[in-house]
């Protein structure tokens, strides 16, 4: 229900921004090929771009905040996913849909995420990793419209690759600081687009290729809306991501290592600062508790206070 | 009867629910008990940990008081979001100690900011900023909210003496731009600027740019504060050499960027570290007269398993000029054979050596590098120990100074006069530096790339280069010749019996022609920026004798003159004549008293150019030099936008713009 009110808010913003945005800018001048696929791409994935930007998950990669387990799974979750992207795009590489899209060299990820994998989990790396739930949807629709409508391969396309393209250089730094990864790449190789020289004029490659695709309208729009569905796709795999992590956060935090590699400032410590932020208005009952009981005679005397009013129970009761 | 029977039952039950009730009820008050005692004694540990660490915490958010307790003078601050400006942050903290100083390193969240002001309780006192930029222009998660107080202070910072480096990417719209507004902003509120900003483009070398930066960063300091370097006025070697006396010549780099003995036994896939040895096929010029070498190159890649596509860049592994490394040797009277090894003392760095080693000298001065562009100023400032006349080891140290002086001599007498190495060793006399030393100080020898000017298509096996030979005179007599062009000039097909080979390998290029070869294309490339597109019009070619349909192929070059440099002439007329390039407009810049450009031919067939850019949705292709045709070529578009499109200025650069990101306006272009 919420993913399809997204796809009509998404559709409803598009034709906003296609036609008056556009129409507002240029005043009285004729309107510059306002069906071109990489606007209404743009236009469309607009929102959900940023909700999938405003994930725990993602927001909390960006600030450093990476368990290694988490990232781990993230990488499990690429590989199934372009694994499956790459699969349906060999298979149409000759489609006149897809085939102007078609960039093995510089954009296939699979071989780099298996390499990841391996330094990660070791040579038997294939039978440590499994699927989970929210991937297994997203690779079985990526096989779905592989199979039936290869055009709306693209939509899959576009999310993935230059997101990857684009934010990839942000998040390697990020993630070989914070789980100190070794300089030479390992675990990184993902995020390295080796034949990619300049990432900025190959989207703007990528995109004229998306405008040279001879497609009709209404298959321009179906591509839009089945971006805004890739994009939800990878926001339920973060989500699912960032539960797992919900599992793993008392063990983890609660470890002195944690605190340790803080060198002791506790202000520093994320799990600290949510939990103060959380239980803000009961501080001060808080405080009071903690004062009686550390005092050795308090604990005695809550002892012969819960004693007390066991025995008036039992008198009442009686 | 039966009254004293009912009665004697009701005693009789009620003692044995009593004393069950009461036995149960005491034995979950006991757990209870237990169990609050248990987990009270448990859970209050951490918390009190917490707790404790917390409120000192929260205290000592002056730096000042800091400073002044630990007897630091100066504080770097950082913005940092991927760990580099706080990793360049403690480096610039740690290099305090060597120039007689105290640093620090500072989180800007942990401490308050409008402290600056007091900075003058301070002697010596000095505050750096390592800022990143991080997305759209914006500061790092923990440089907000100084940036947020920044910009609404009122604050007075005339006691302030601070600098800035800026770390941040060039291909993003809004380079640099938190350290920029820092660097503005600080001197707005009166504070004194001691080093001018510096700039880190992770795009190109974000580490060297910081190095270079540090390196000019810490004499301009100690000049400031009217400090020595402490103890040793000599520098701190980063790399240790050892001569080696019996080594197996095996083991020996000859001028392998990677694997030993790569270049006898060649394996794919060749990449920057592993160059294929490419035969030169052919080498003409193409120019019919003046004083330049314009050159053909063709390079033979069968056996390589190379693919390339038109537009893309061979990179090529040059080599110095033998004459000019056998005149270091000679200057600093060194047998420039001696097998060595420079080891990093840092047995931790990833980064071993600085080049290939165990080499020789000669080796790495011909291979490894660089000795044909002028050196850097930490390059003299390292140097200049080795002067024995103090007044030519004073002009050194001044060059790499910051003052306007030092500045101003350096651009004049390094730079305007061209003077490389060699030059500056000659000019120097009393100059002779170890050449251990002077290898460690020189930058590497980069590879040099060329716009691949023919089609795979076509030409499979074969790659193309178009280039100008690069030879001037300085202003003090001498002759600099580029070190690739000439290097490659002499690659004759057959060189005494052996085949010329050139290291290469091809980067690839975003600078492709449409997948629909019904689209029309614009190219303009002046002078040798021709080359991505004779590549272009052969691969229009090919598929048009495929049977294929092929949209309007238009070219602008430019040239001198009709009679000298008119490139690849009979081959365009040729594509003309089979109507595979349908316009093309030749712009002869001295020709005629007026000088006449590629904009100006634009400008000429602005109708035509308007409709195919505007109806026919043609791509447009620049090639050639940055600074000033490219510039002007997009201006002329502009000026099209307004004429034609009727729109304002502004409507017509966000036109423009719009075609840009649409990968409809590509240049491949160099400054």
């Amino acid at each position: 229900m919420s993913a399809v009110r997204t796809e009509d808010a998404a559709n409803g913003t598009s034709t906003a921004n296609g036609g008056g945005g556009v129409k507002c800018e240029e005043g009285g001048v004729t309107v510059l090929r306002p069906t071109d696929l990489s606007e209404m791409l743009a236009a469309g994935t607009k929102e959900v771009h940023q909700k999938a930007e405003n994930t725990e998950f993602v927001k909390d990669f960006l600030r450093g905040r990476i368990r290694k387990e988490l990232f781990k799974l993230g990488h499990v979750a690429l590989y199934f996913t372009y694994s499956a992207l790459e699969e349906e795009i060999e298979r149409n590489k000759d489609h006149p849909q897809f085939a102007p899209l078609y960039f093995p060299h510089e954009l296939h990820r699979r071989d780099a995420l298996a390499q990841d994998l391996q330094f990660f989990y070791g040579s038997d790396w294939q039978t440590q990793i499994s699927i989970s739930p929210a991937t297994q949807r997203y690779v079985q629709r990526i096989h779905q419209i592989g199979k039936d409508e290869p055009a709306l391969l693209v939509a899959h396309a576009y999310t993935r690759y230059m997101g990857d393209l684009s934010g990839g250089q942000v998040l390697r730094k990020v993630a070989q600081r914070a789980l100190k990864l070794p300089a030479s790449g390992d675990g990184l190789n993902f995020y390295m687009f080796d034949n990619v020289s300049n990432a900025k004029a190959f989207k703007q490659l990528y995109r004229s290729r998306m405008n040279e695709l001879e497609l009709q309208q209404d298959t321009k729009l179906k591509i839009v809306e089945e971006a805004v569905l890739a994009f939800q796709f990878n926001i339920e795999i973060f989500e699912e991501i960032g539960e797992v992590g919900q599992t793993l956060e008392d063990d983890v935090f609660d470890a002195a290592p944690v605190h340790g590699e803080m060198q002791g400032d506790i202000s520093q410590c994320p799990y600290h600062a949510a939990k103060m932020a959380a239980s803000g208005g009961s501080s001060y009952v808080c405080q009071i508790a903690k004062t009686v009981l550390k005092n050795p005679s308090g604990q005695v005397l809550l002892a012969a206070w819960i004693a007390a009013l066991a025995g008036l129970a039992a008198w009442y009761l009686m | 009867m039966a009254d004293t029977q009912p009665t004697e039952m009701m005693e009789e039950d009620e003692p044995f629910f009593s004393n069950l009730d009461l036995f149960l009820f005491s034995l979950i008050a006991g757990l209870l008990i237990y169990w609050l005692i248990f987990r009270k004694k448990a859970e209050p540990i951490p918390e009190f940990k917490k707790l404790e660490t917390a409120a000192p915490t929260t205290r000592d958010t002056s730096f000042i008081d800091k400073m002044k307790k630990t007897g630091k003078n100066i504080v770097v601050f950082y913005g940092s979001q991927t760990g580099t400006a706080e990793e360049f942050s403690n480096r610039l903290a740690k290099d305090a100690h060597r120039y007689g100083m105290k640093g620090m390193a500072a989180d800007p969240e942990e401490y308050d900011l409008s402290e600056l002001s007091r900075m003058g309780e301070i002697d010596n006192s000095l505050a750096i900023f390592c800022l990143a930029t991080y997305g759209e222009g914006d500061p790092t998660d923990n440089a907000q909210d100084f940036y947020d107080w920044l910009q609404e202070a009122d604050a007075d910072f005339s006691g302030l003496k601070y600098t800035v480096f800026a770390l941040g990417n060039k291909t993003y719209e809004h380079y640099n731009a938190m350290g920029k507004y820092v660097d503005k902003r600080l001197e707005e509120l009166g504070a004194q600027r001691i080093f001018d900003l510096g700039m880190g483009d992770d795009d190109g070398n974000l580490e060297e740019d910081f190095v270079s930066w540090r390196e000019q960063f810490w004499p301009a300091v100690c000049e400031h504060f009217g400090v020595e370097a402490t103890g040793e006025e000599s520098s701190i070697r980063q790399y240790e050499l050892k001569v080696h006396t019996d080594l197996n010549m095996n083991k020996v780099y000859t001028g392998e960027l990677g694997r030993l003995k790569s270049f006898e036994n060649q394996k794919p896939p060749f990449d920057s570290k592993n160059p294929f040895l490419a035969p030169v096929t052919v080498n003409r010029k193409l120019n019919k007269g003046g004083e330049r070498h314009l050159m053909h190159l063709e390079l033979d890649i069968t056996g390589s398993k190379i693919r390339y596509e038109s537009g893309d860049h061979v990179a090529v592994y040059p080599i110095n000029d033998t004459a000019m490394v056998n005149k270091i040797g000679e200057l600093l009277a060194v047998d420039l054979d001696t097998v060595i090894s420079l080891n990093n003392l840092d047995e931790e760095s990833n980064k071993k050596h600085p080049f290939p080693c165990p080499t020789t000298y000669r080796t790495a001065l011909t291979h490894y590098l660089d000795i044909t562009n002028s050196p850097r100023t930490n390059v003299l400032y390292e140097l200049a120990q080795y002067a024995s006349d103090p007044k030519d080891q004073e002009n050194m140290r001044k060059m790499a100074s910051s003052s306007a002086e030092g500045k101003a001599q350096y651009q004049s007498w390094v730079l305007d006069s061209c003077r490389n190495i060699v030059a500056i060793l000659e000019d120097l006399p009393s100059l002779r530096p170890p050449i251990d030393h002077l290898c460690e100080l020189l930058p590497r020898l980069q590879a040099r790339y060329y716009s691949i000017s023919s089609s795979s298509k076509v030409h499979p096996n074969s790659i193309h280069i178009c280039a100008v030979v690069v030879e001037y005179q300085t202003k003090t007599g001498r002759v600099n010749k580029g070190v690739a062009t000439n290097w490659l000039k002499n690659k004759m097909p057959t060189d005494n019996g052996h085949k010329a080979t050139v290291p290469m390998y091809i980067r690839k290029s975003q600078f492709r022609l449409p997948f629909k070869s019904t689209n029309p294309i614009i190219m303009i490339g002046p002078g040798t920026g021709i080359a991505p597109f004779i590549g272009f019009i052969q691969e229009r070619g090919w598929l048009k004798e495929q049977g294929k349909e092929v949209g309007e192929t238009v070219l602008y070059f430019g040239c001198r003159h009709k009679n000298e440099d008119f490139l690849y002439q009979e081959e365009l007329a040729q594509f003309e004549k089979t109507g595979v390039l349908t316009t093309l407009n030749v712009a002869f810049s001295r020709d005629q008293a007026e000088k006449v450009y590629v904009q100006h031919h634009l400008k000429n067939n602005k109708e035509a150019v308007w409709k195919l850019v505007h109806t026919d949705n043609a791509h447009i292709y620049i090639c050639g030099d940055a600074r000033n045709m490219a510039r002007d070529v997009q201006t002329a578009f502009y000026e099209i936008a307004e004429e034609l499109g009727g729109m304002s200025r502004p409507q017509a650069v966000d036109y423009i713009k719009k075609l840009m990101t649409k990968g409809r306006y590509s240049q491949d272009v160099w400054s």
